[in-house]
C-alpha cells in the first residue's frame, strides 16, 4: 500500500525512471499552458517595456515545463536539451532587450510602450 | 517638217559621232547566278564612314573645339570615296561578287530550302552599287567640304553632332546599297531615315525644324511598313532575303512573263514589288507620301543638298533598280510606278513655279525629279534612271550649295523678291557660274548631262508601248522645269543688284548675330561672300555636272552604247536593255492599248518593233523636242522674270528687284496661283482627311481610355484603398495591438486546426 | 472531463484575472487573485479526478500553486522590482517541477542561470530605467505602470489561447502512442557500458570487485565493458560483467540492481554525443548577443526635443520647490 502511495510523496525520482501515465503528462502541459497564458496576457496589458520582456521569460519558461514534461513522457533527453536553447536564447534576448530599453529609456526618459508608435499607419 | 527634223537629225548625227543617238542593241543578260567572292576591303566603304561617326562622337565627348570633326568627315569619307574608285578599278562593270563581314543574323529549323534564315553582314558588289555608291561618297566628302566652312558658326556647339550624323547618314546609305540582303537594306534604310531625322531636326531650338523632322519621320515610317511587308513576302514566298539566292529564284517568273504566261505567276510575288514600291514612294518622296521633303528644308543647307537631294532620297529608286527582276514579275507594278511618279513630277513642278523660297523651290523641283526617274525605271529604262539619279545628285547638289550659299552670305535671306543681281557682286561670281550650269542642267538645256539623262527617259516612255501619256505628262513637266529654274537664275542672281538681309529667323547661325537684329543692324548688314571651301567644292560640283554629260559618249561595248548603260545593264536591272518587245508587250497587256494607234499606222519599218513619237523614233527625236521644250520655259522665264538687257536674253521685263511681269501674269490667274503658292491645298487636304480624322479618332480613344481604362483602374486601386481604410485603425502603432492580433490570430489557427484535423474539440 | 466544465472553468480564471489586473480607480486585485486560483485549481482538480490511478506527485501540486500564482502576481504587480521578484519564484517552482519530471541537471541550470544570471540583469535595469521618484512621494507610481492597458480584451485573448491550448492538449495525450520502454532500457544499459569507471567504481563501493581486479572490456569495442544478460527463469534478468582476476581464473560478477545511469549522464550523452552541435550554435547565439549588446550600449543616444523640453521644464519645478508632478 505505502510502495504504491510513495511516489505521490517523493520529490526526487530514481535514476532511470519508469513509465509516465498520459494523465499525469496532462497536468504538466496544463500548467504549462496556464503560465503561457498568463505571459501572453502580461504581454498584452503591461505597459512596462521591462515587463514586457519579462512576460516573454514567462512564456519561455512555459515552453521549458511543456518540454522536460514531455522528454519524461519520451524517457527521452532530447526535450531538456532543447531547454538548454531556450535558456541560450532567453539570456540572449535579455542582454540584447535590456540594452535596447536603456537605449530608448535614454532617449525618452520613459519605459512605456506606447511612447514608441512611429509604425502608426 | 519632217525632212527639217531628219536632216537636223543627221548633222547633230555627225556632231556626236555615229550611233550615239541610236537605242542600244539587245545584249546578254548578266547571268545573276554567278556570285564569287568579293574582296573583303570593300566592307572598308561602309566601314570607314562609321569609324567618321566614331571618331566624331569621341569629338563631341571630350569637347573639340575646333572643326577637326569636319576633317575626320572628308577624310573618311574620302577614303571611302577611294575605295570605291579602286572597286570600279578591280571590277568594272561585269563582275558580280559577294563579300561577307561576318555572319550576321543565321539560324534554321530544318535542313530543307526555306527553312533557315541568313543575312550576313556583307556586299553585294555588282555595277548597280558601284555606280550608286561612287556619287554618294564623291558628293559626300564634296559636301562634308562645304559643310566645313557653312556649319562654321556653330563649331565647338553643334559641329560635332553635325558630323557625326553625317558620317553615320554616310555609314547606313553604305549598308544601305552595298548590303547583300534586304535585311541589311532595311537596315541602312531606318539608318538614312534616322540620320535624315537627325539633321533636319539640326536646330532643335527652331519650332519649324522640329516639327520638320517629326513630320519627315512619321511620312516615311508609312512607306517603311510597305517595305517591311515587302521583305516579309520576300522571305516567305521565296525563302530567302539574300539577293545572290534571291534572284535565280526570281528569273523563272520573269522568264514566264517574257513568255505571256501571267497566271503562272503566283499573287503574292506580284504583291511583292508593291509593297516594296510604298517603301520606295515614302523615300522618295512620291505621291501621296512626298510632303515630307519641302520641309525637310529646315535642316542645314548641306543635308539638303546630300540628303534631300542626292542621295537618300534616291534610295527608293535604288531598292527598285535593285529588286527590279521583282518588279518585272508583277503587271501592274510597273505602270503604278510610272504614273505615281508622273503625276508626282507634274504636281511639284507646279508647286515649285509659284513658291519664292528658293530652298523651297528646289525641294519641289527635287520631288518633280525623282518623280522623273522613277517614270525612267518604270518606262523600261532603268538606265535612264539611273542615269538621271547621278546627274541629278551633280546639279542639284549644285543649286543646293549656290542657294546655301546665298542663304549663307545674306543672313538666311531665300526670298526671291528680296535678293536680285547676287552674281554680279564682288566675290560671288564662282556661286552665280556654278548656278547657271545647275540651272542650265535642271532646265534640261541640250548638251548638259540633265538633258541627255532626261532625254533618255522621255524618248523611252513614248518607245515603251502604252506609255504615251507619261512621256507627254513628263514633256510638260520639263517645259514647267525650264521655267522655275530659269526663274530662280532671272530673279536672284541677274539683274540690278538689290538685298534685302534675312530676318534671322531662317538663319542657320542665329546664335553668333541672332539677338541683335534691329534696323540698325540691317541697315548695317554686309553681306559676306563664300570663303575657300565653298568656292572649291561649287567648282567642283559645277564641273562635275558638266562632265557627267560627257559619260553619256563614253565607256560604250558592243552592246550599250555608253558607260551607265553599260553599268547598269550589267546589274540587276538588267532586263530592259533592248528587249522592248517582249517586255513591252506586258505592259501593253496590262494597260491596254490606248495610245497612239493612229502614230503607229503612220510608222516606218523602225518603229514597228516599239512607239514612235508622231512617226519618229522617239530615240532621236526627243533631243529636238525636249530642247525646244525646255528653251520655251527658259524663254518664258526670261520674258517674265529677266532683267532688262542682255541677261534678260533682251525681252527682259524685269526693272526692279521686286517687280516683274510675272505679277501681272499672276493676277490674271489669281486663284490657281494662289492655290499653286500654297502648294495645291495638298498638306491642308491631309490634315483634312487623315490628320482630323486621327485626331478626332484619338479623342475618342483618349476618352475611352479615361473613363473606361482608367475608370477601372482607379476602381481597382480604390477597392484596396476602402479597404484599407477601414482596416488602417488597426495599424496603430502600438506594439500592445500587434500583440494581441497575434495571440488572436494564433488561438484562431490552433481551433481552426482542432476543428478542422482532430474533428472536434475534446474528446 | 466534460469540456463544458473546463470551458467554464476557464471563463471563470478569465474573470479572475481581468479582476487582478492593477487599476487606479477601483483595485480588487485580491478577490481576481482567488477567483483565478480557485479557477485554476477547478481546472486541476478536475484534471486529477479524470485519472484518479495516474495522480502526479503532491510536490506537483504544491509547485503548481506557487508558479502559477507567482506567475499571476508577477504580471499583474505594478512595481517593476516586484514583478521580478515574483518571476525569480515563478522560476523556483519550475524548477521543483523540473526535479519532479527528473530533470535535476535542467532544475538547478535554470536555477543558476535564469534565477541568478538573468534576472539579476533585469533588476539592474529595472534600478537604472527608472524614474527617480521625488522625496515627498516616494510610492508614486509611473502611469504606464499604475494601470494595466484594456485588461478585459487581452485576458479574453489569452484565455481563448488557453482554451484552445488545452483543447488541443486533451485531445492529442489521449491519442499519443505508447512509450517504448524497453527501447529506453537498452539505451541506457549501452550507454552504461560506455562507462567503465563508473561501473567499477560502483562495485568496489558495493564490495564486489577486489583492488588488483579489472573488468574486461568488450572484444569488439575496446570503449565499451563487456556486459551480457543472463536470463534468469522465473526472475529478472541478472547483468553480468566479467572480472579479469590476476591470481585467479577470469570472473562473472552480477551488477547490483541500483548501478543504472543516471539522469544527468542520459543528458550529457544526449547533448554532447547525440547533438554534438548544439553547445557551438548556442556559443554563437550567445556571443552574436554579447556584441549586439556592446554595440548597442556603445551608442550615444540624444535625447528627443520633446523629452529636453520635458526634462528641462521639470528641473526648473524642482529648481522651484516643485517635483516633477507637481
Amino acid at each position: 500500500m505505502l510502495d504504491s502511495v510513495m511516489p505521490f510523496f517523493t520529490l526526487a525520482q530514481s535514476s532511470a525512471p519508469g513509465p509516465f501515465e498520459t494523465v499525469t503528462l496532462n497536468h504538466y502541459l496544463f500548467v504549462s499552458a496556464a503560465m503561457f497564458a498568463l505571459g501572453v496576457i502580461g504581454f498584452l496589458t503591461r505597459r512596462n517595456l521591462i515587463i514586457m520582456f519579462l512576460c516573454t521569460e514567462l512564456m519561455f519558461q512555459a515552453a521549458g515545463i511543456a518540454m522536460i514534461a514531455f522528454a519524461r513522457y519520451w524517457l527521452n533527453a532530447d526535450g531538456q536539451t532543447f531547454v538548454i536553447f531556450v535558456l541560450t536564447v532567453a539570456a540572449a534576448e535579455a542582454a540584447l532587450a535590456l540594452a535596447l530599453v536603456v537605449l530608448l529609456f535614454r532617449k525618452r526618459e520613459t519605459l512605456s510602450a506606447e511612447a514608441w508608435g512611429e509604425l502608426k499607419g | 517638217m519632217p525632212t527639217t527634223l531628219t536632216s537636223l537629225h543627221a548633222g547633230l548625227e555627225q556632231l556626236l559621232g555615229t550611233g550615239v543617238l541610236a537605242a542600244d542593241k539587245i545584249g546578254p543578260a548578266p547571268d545573276l547566278a554567278a556570285v564569287a567572292e568579293g574582296p573583303s576591303w570593300a566592307l572598308g566603304i561602309i566601314l570607314l564612314p562609321l569609324l567618321g561617326a566614331v571618331l566624331n562622337a569621341l569629338c563631341a565627348i571630350f569637347g573639340v573645339k575646333n572643326k577637326l570633326p569636319a576633317w575626320i568627315s572628308v577624310g573618311s569619307i574620302g577614303a571611302a570615296f577611294v575605295l570605291v574608285l579602286m572597286l570600279l578599278m578591280d571590277q568594272g562593270a561585269a563582275g558580280r561578287t559577294v563579300a561577307v563581314g561576318y555572319e550576321w543574323i543565321s539560324f534554321s529549323w530544318g535542313d530543307g530550302p526555306g527553312q533557315s534564315f541568313n543575312a550576313n553582314f556583307g556586299v553585294y558588289l555588282d555595277s548597280l552599287t558601284i555606280f550608286w555608291m561612287l556619287f554618294v561618297t564623291g558628293l559626300a566628302t564634296l559636301i562634308a567640304l562645304y559643310a566645313s566652312e557653312y556649319m562654321s558658326h556653330d563649331v565647338g556647339t553643334g559641329y560635332c553632332r553635325f558630323f557625326f550624323a553625317f558620317c553615320l547618314f554616310v555609314f547606313s546609305m553604305a549598308c544601305l546599297v552595298m548590303g547583300d540582303n534586304l535585311i541589311l537594306l532595311f537596315l541602312g534604310w531606318e539608318g538614312v531615315g534616322l540620320c535624315s531625322y537627325l539633321l533636319i531636326g539640326y536646330f532643335y531650338k527652331k519650332p519649324a525644324a522640329v516639327a520638320a523632322s517629326k513630320k519627315a519621320f512619321v511620312v516615311n515610317r508609312i512607306g517603311d511598313l510597305g517595305l517591311l511587308l515587302g521583305i516579309f513576302l520576300t522571305f516567305a514566298h521565296f525563302g530567302t532575303v539574300e539577293y545572290r539566292e534571291l534572284f535565280p529564284l526570281v528569273q523563272p517568273y520573269v522568264e514566264a512573263l517574257k513568255q505571256g504566261d501571267l497566271a503562272s505567276i503566283p499573287f503574292r510575288v506580284q504583291l511583292i514589288p508593291v509593297l516594296l514600291m510604298i517603301g520606295a514612294f515614302g523615300k522618295s518622296a512620291q505621291l501621296p507620301l512626298y510632303v515630307w521633303l519641302p520641309d525637310a528644308m529646315e535642316g542645314p543647307t548641306p543635308v539638303s543638298a546630300l540628303i534631300h537631294a542626292a542621295t537618300m532620297v534616291t534610295a527608293g529608286v535604288y531598292l527598285i533598280a535593285r529588286t527590279y527582276p521583282l518588279f518585272l514579275c508583277s503587271e501592274w507594278a510597273l505602270p503604278v510606278v510610272a504614273w505615281v511618279g508622273a503625276l508626282t513630277a507634274l504636281l511639284s513642278a507646279t508647286i515649285g513655279m509659284a513658291q519664292f523660297d528658293i530652298k523651297r523651290i528646289m525641294a519641289y523641283s527635287t520631288v518633280s525629279q525623282l518623280g522623273y526617274m522613277f517614270c525612267g525605271l518604270a518606262v523600261l529604262s532603268s538606265t535612264g534612271g539611273a542615269f538621271h539619279v547621278l546627274t541629278h545628285a551633280f546639279f542639284k547638289a549644285t543649286l543646293f550649295l549656290c542657294c546655301g550659299a546665298v542663304m549663307h552670305g545674306f543672313a538666311g535671306q531665300l526670298d526671291l523678291r528680296k535678293l536680285s543681281g547676287v552674281a554680279f557682286m564682288k566675290g560671288w561670281g564662282i556661286v552665280g557660274i556654278a548656278m547657271f550650269v545647275g540651272c542650265l542642267n535642271l532646265a534640261g538645256f541640250p548638251f548638259t548631262a540633265g538633258y541627255f539623262s532626261k532625254d533618255l527617259i522621255l524618248a523611252e516612255s513614248f518607245v515603251t508601248g502604252g506609255m504615251a501619256p507619261i512621256g507627254w505628262i513628263l514633256l510638260l513637266t520639263a517645259g514647267l522645269t525650264a521655267y522655275y529654274t530659269f526663274r530662280v537664275f532671272f530673279r536672284v542672281f541677274v539683274g540690278p543688284e538689290h538685298y534685302e538681309p534675312g530676318d534671322e529667323l531662317h538663319d542657320d547661325h542665329g546664335e553668333e548675330h541672332g539677338a541683335d537684329h534691329s534696323e540698325d543692324a540691317h541697315a548695317h548688314f554686309h553681306p559676306h561672300a563664300p570663303g575657300w571651301a565653298i568656292n572649291a567644292v561649287l567648282t567642283i560640283l559645277a564641273v562635275a555636272s558638266i562632265a557627267a554629260a560627257g559619260l553619256y559618249f563614253v565607256g560604250g561595248d558592243e552592246y550599250a552604247k555608253n558607260w551607265p548603260s553599260k553599268m547598269i545593264g550589267q546589274s540587276t536591272a538588267y532586263q530592259v536593255q533592248g528587249d522592248h518587245g517582249a517586255a513591252a508587250g506586258f505592259l501593253t497587256d496590262s494597260l491596254g492599248d490606248h495610245g497612239h494607234g493612229d502614230e503607229e499606222a503612220q510608222a516606218g519599218d523602225e518603229a514597228t518593233a516599239h512607239g514612235s513619237f508622231f512617226g519618229y523614233d522617239p530615240h532621236k527625236v526627243m533631243y529636238y523636242v525636249s530642247a525646244v521644250v525646255g528653251a520655251i520655259g527658259i524663254f518664258i522665264a526670261a520674258f517674265l522674270h529677266g532683267p532688262k538687257g542682255l541677261m534678260g536674253l533682251i525681252v527682259g521685263g524685269r526693272t526692279e528687284a521686286e517687280v516683274s511681269r510675272a505679277d501681272d501674269l499672276k493676277s490674271a490667274i489669281a486663284p490657281v496661283a494662289h492655290l499653286a503658292e500654297r502648294k495645291w491645298m495638298v498638306d491642308e487636304l491631309y490634315g483634312l482627311i487623315i490628320v482630323k480624322p486621327l485626331l478626332v479618332l484619338s479623342h475618342i480613344f483618349h476618352l475611352i481610355d479615361k473613363m473606361i481604362v482608367d475608370g477601372l483602374v482607379i476602381l481597382a486601386g480604390l477597392i484596396p484603398r476602402l479597404f484599407g481604410s477601414a482596416v488602417r485603425p488597426a495599424q496603430s502603432g502600438e506594439l500592445h495591438g500587434y500583440a494581441t492580433g497575434m495571440a488572436a490570430g494564433i488561438a484562431m489557427l490552433i481551433i481552426i486546426g482542432i476543428v478542422v484535423m482532430a474533428g472536434g474539440g475534446i474528446g | 472531463m466534460h469540456p463544458v466544465i473546463l470551458y467554464a472553468l476557464l471563463a471563470l480564471g478569465a474573470v479572475g484575472v481581468a479582476l487582478a489586473m492593477p487599476r487606479r480607480t477601483l483595485n480588487v486585485q485580491l478577490i481576481g487573485g482567488l477567483i483565478a486560483a480557485v479557477a485554476g485549481g477547478g481546472a486541476v482538480l478536475a484534471l486529477t479526478l479524470a485519472g484518479l490511478d495516474a495522480l502526479p506527485n503532491l510536490h506537483f501540486y504544491a509547485f503548481a500553486f506557487i508558479a502559477l500564482a507567482s506567475a499571476l502576481r508577477m504580471i499583474t504587480h505594478p512595481r517593476p522590482v516586484y514583478a521580478a521578484l515574483y518571476f525569480i519564484l515563478t522560476i523556483l517552482a519550475s524548477a521543483g517541477l523540473y526535479l519532479i519530471l527528473s530533470a535535476e541537471f535542467m532544475a538547478f541550470a535554470l536555477i543558476i542561470i535564469y534565477a541568478g544570471a538573468i534576472l539579476i540583469t533585469y533588476l539592474f535595469v529595472i534600478m537604472l530605467a527608472t524614474q527617480a521618484p521625488s522625496e515627498e512621494r516616494l510610492d508614486v507610481l509611473s502611469d504606464y505602470d499604475a494601470e494595466a492597458r484594456s485588461p478585459v480584451l487581452a485576458t479574453i485573448v489569452g484565455f481563448v489561447l488557453l482554451g484552445a491550448l488545452t483543447s488541443m492538449i486533451f485531445s492529442g495525450a489521449s491519442s499519443l502512442p505508447s512509450v517504448d520502454v524497453e527501447a529506453a532500457a537498452a539505451r541506457d544499459e549501452a550507454q552504461l557500458a560506455l562507462l567503465p569507471r563508473r561501473i567499477e567504481e560502483g562495485l568496489r563501493k558495493a564490495d564486489l570487485l577486489e583492488d588488483d581486479e579489472t573488468l574486461i572490456m568488450d572484444p569488439e569495442d575496446a570503449y565499451r565493458v563487456l556486459i551480457e544478460i543472463e536470463p534468469v527463469p522465473g526472475g529478472e534478468d541478472r547483468r553480468v560483467v566479467f572480472v579479469d582476476e590476476r591470481s585467479g581464473p577470469d570472473r562473472a560478477i552480477e551488477l547490483p540492481a541500483d548501478l543504472r545511469i543516471r539522469n544527468v549522464e542520459t543528458l550529457a550523452f544526449n547533448f554532447l554525443n547525440a547533438h554534438p552541435g548544439t553547445i557551438e550554435i548556442a556559443g554563437i547565439i550567445l556571443m552574436m548577443a554579447m556584441l549586439g549588446a556592446v554595440v548597442l550600449s556603445r551608442k550615444q543616444v540624444q535625447l528627443d526635443e520633446e523629452a529636453k523640453a520635458e526634462q528641462t521644464a521639470a528641473l526648473a519645478r524642482m529648481a522651484e520647490g516643485g517635483g516633477p508632478d507637481a
